[in-house]
């Protein structure tokens, strides 16, 4: 970040970047972890003048501390929690998902339930190819019978496709574009689903290379930083792998990826059941809120109860 | 370069009798020993820096800062030497309490000293957006007598949060806190979570040679621990567990992590802290799930172990 030149800030002029050039400084961080006395010896300038550029750029680039007390009411107005419409699975998230997070969780029953309860908009990010309009019909059509509803949720939903990690960053950031400049609409984005990640990462990872990893966790940082700023709920899904050493199955991508979401749900297979059926065991194995642990049984098929109250609108707190 | 204290410099400035313009002096022209308005001044050669705002700095070191065991007597029983200045690290995989050990800890700083706490102000620097304020106000509002939205905000009003985004923006950050740290004396804790955010994305970046990938953390390591030693705070600083361990553990057994440490952060790093907790997490019991943490001071070579469990107030030992 922040290579030195004309103009960067108030003070910086052309022949000032060029003498610090000349004497190896060519970035902000450059000059900031530099002796001050020593550069202006070398270079010929101004002592205070160096200092005072450095206040600058400091105060420019650096984060700002916020204060608890004021956060916290920010985040009162801006924290919404979005009901999943599955009661069992809204238990173990702690009522919904929250804004602002980055929860690992299946995610087809989840697109479309917020889409209709909640009469909220959903960015779907596909890049699996797995996302069919039929099946998104079919869930919405158990949930209400009205042909209106079912197609102004269906509106609610935005999809889009994104094979590998490249086209993903994109994507986000256009949505983290798009997003700020929507000035009041009627309704925003609150949820983005994308689907699945380990199919964009697990391609990078393996062998020597670094950047996989580095581009895995670039994408994390896109993700958390569109949950925060944005105050979207971001909900990602993962494979199950098997611990090449002790056999246990245990989420995909690896340690470093084991830190991004803040709150994790492992779906498995009901024994004896098989796949034919919707119910799914959902055991829940991280999170910053409950204990972990929890488990419950979460049928996909339909989801669950259908006398979940679609008016529990988010804003808690 | 030699550097030398404040108060050695007010002392030559006192004696000194030629009239030349010292770099230590604030911009508001005031000279510091009591000296009329910037005309009796003082050269300091070895080892002037600029040091911005000197006299909050005496106040700060006078006025004393508390003492880790008092932060938490069940970690720091036996730090009988002085803790100021001291960087501690607490190490761990995903899920076994260290971001909750943090909220215990600003917990126990924040809150007034009528409910326990200590009444300290805190900077919780967070690199990986992980850092949840309504977790820290359900703790607050457990632990408070009256847990009121009064009471909770004033605790609130002691917190400072900053959030990085890459670490040269960390590296600013910690370059700018000085005057942050220097003009608020109550200040006495700073917490880091976590200091590896960054690891793979600057070794990516760094090129070929590992010197110029972990030059950014290098430098974040100096400004930490210039905070920490200059300005008397205590640094909690989290790294993750990110290696694979080269043991194989019996199944279903957790083993002793600290054993199987693997550094993979910079030698500057490894050589500031001074006392490292491992952390980790054992789901055998089917009642409650229990965690560990196995203390290492470094120049002792002790170690300590410690257990408790995560419930809705926080953090409590056993």
């Amino acid at each position: 970040m922040g290579v030195l030149r004309a103009g960067l800030c108030p003070g910086l002029t052309q022949d000032t970047v060029q003498l610090l050039r000349s004497r190896g400084i060519k970035t902000v961080v450059d000059l900031v972890s530099a002796d001050l006395e020593e550069v202006a010896q070398k270079c010929g300038l101004s002592y205070k003048a160096l200092v005072a550029l450095r206040r600058v750029l400091l105060a420019q680039f650096s984060a700002f501390p916020f204060n608890g007390a004021d956060l916290y009411e920010e985040l009162k107005t801006s924290t919404s929690i979005l009901s999943t419409g599955i009661g069992s699975l809204d238990k173990l998230l702690d009522a919904g998902l929250y804004t602002g997070e980055v929860t690992e969780i299946v995610c087809l029953c989840v697109s479309a339930n917020v889409a209709y309860s909640l009469q909220q908009n959903v960015v779907y990010i596909d890049s699996n190819g797995g996302l069919t309009a039929s099946r998104l019909l079919q869930l919405l059509q158990a949930r209400t019978p009205d042909e209106e509803e079912q197609a102004g949720a269906l509106q609610r939903i935005q999809v889009v496709r994104a094979f590998d990690i490249f086209q993903m960053l994109d994507v986000l950031q256009d949505l983290r574009g798009a997003v700020s400049q929507q000035v009041s609409s009627a309704s925003t984005v609150k949820v983005v689903v994308v689907d699945s990640v380990t199919a964009v990462v697990s391609p990078l990872l393996g062998g020597q290379q670094r950047e996989g990893l580095a581009l895995m966790m670039q994408l994390a940082r896109e993700l958390k930083t569109l949950a925060r700023d944005v105050g979207v709920a971001v909900v990602v899904t993962n494979h199950m792998t098997r611990d090449r050493d002790s056999g246990k199955l245990k989420p995909a991508l690896g340690r470093s990826w084991s830190f991004v979401p803040s709150t994790r749900i492992l779906l498995d297979i009901e024994e004896g059941t098989g796949t034919s059926g919707g119910r799914r065991r959902a055991y829940l194995t991280k999170s910053p809120r409950l204990p972990t642990g929890f488990q419950e049984m979460v049928d996909i098929g339909t989801w669950g109860t259908p006398e979940q109250s679609p008016a529990s609108q988010g804003d808690q707190m | 370069m030699q550097f030398q204290p404040c108060d050695a410099r007010q002392e030559r400035a006192r004696n000194c009798t030629d009239d030349i313009t010292c770099s230590c002096v604030p911009s508001t022209g005031q000279g510091i020993g009591g000296g009329s308005q910037g005309t009796h001044l003082c050269r300091c050669r070895a080892g002037a820096k600029d040091r911005p705002e000197h006299r909050c700095r005496l106040l700060a070191r006078l006025e004393g800062r508390s003492s880790l065991k008092e932060i938490e007597p069940n970690l720091f029983a036996d730090e009988d030497s002085s803790v100021h200045g001291d960087i501690i690290e607490f190490h761990g995989p995903e899920g076994t309490g260290k971001t909750e050990m943090f909220y215990h800890v600003t917990a126990r700083c924040v809150l007034p000293k009528s409910e326990g706490g200590l009444e300290v102000e805190v900077l919780f620097i967070d690199t990986d957006y992980h850092f949840d304020l309504l977790r820290l106000v359900t703790i607050l509002e457990r632990r408070l007598s009256r847990g009121s939205e009064e009471a909770v905000r004033q605790c609130l009003a002691r917190l400072f949060v900053v959030s990085c985004g890459t670490s040269s923006q960390l590296l600013l950050t910690l370059c700018s806190l000085e005057t942050t740290v220097c003009s608020r004396p109550a200040l006495c804790l700073l917490i880091l979570d976590s200091l590896s955010a960054f690891y793979w994305t600057d070794r990516a970046s760094g090129g070929e040679s590992v010197s110029s990938q972990e030059s950014t953390l290098r430098t974040c390591s100096r400004f930490l621990e210039r905070l920490a030693v200059e300005y008397r705070l205590v640094v909690l600083a989290a790294t993750q567990s990110l290696m694979q361990t080269a043991w194989q553990g019996p199944a279903g057994g957790p083993g002793e992590p600290e054993a199987h440490y693997r550094p993979y952060l910079c030698r500057e790093w490894q050589r500031l802290v001074k006392l490292r907790m491992f952390f980790s997490k054992q789901d055998d019991l089917k009642t409650d799930t229990q965690f560990s943490l196995v203390s290492r001071h470094l120049k002792s070579n002790s170690l300590k172990k410690h257990v408790f469990v995560i419930g809705e107030s926080g953090i409590e030992f056993r």
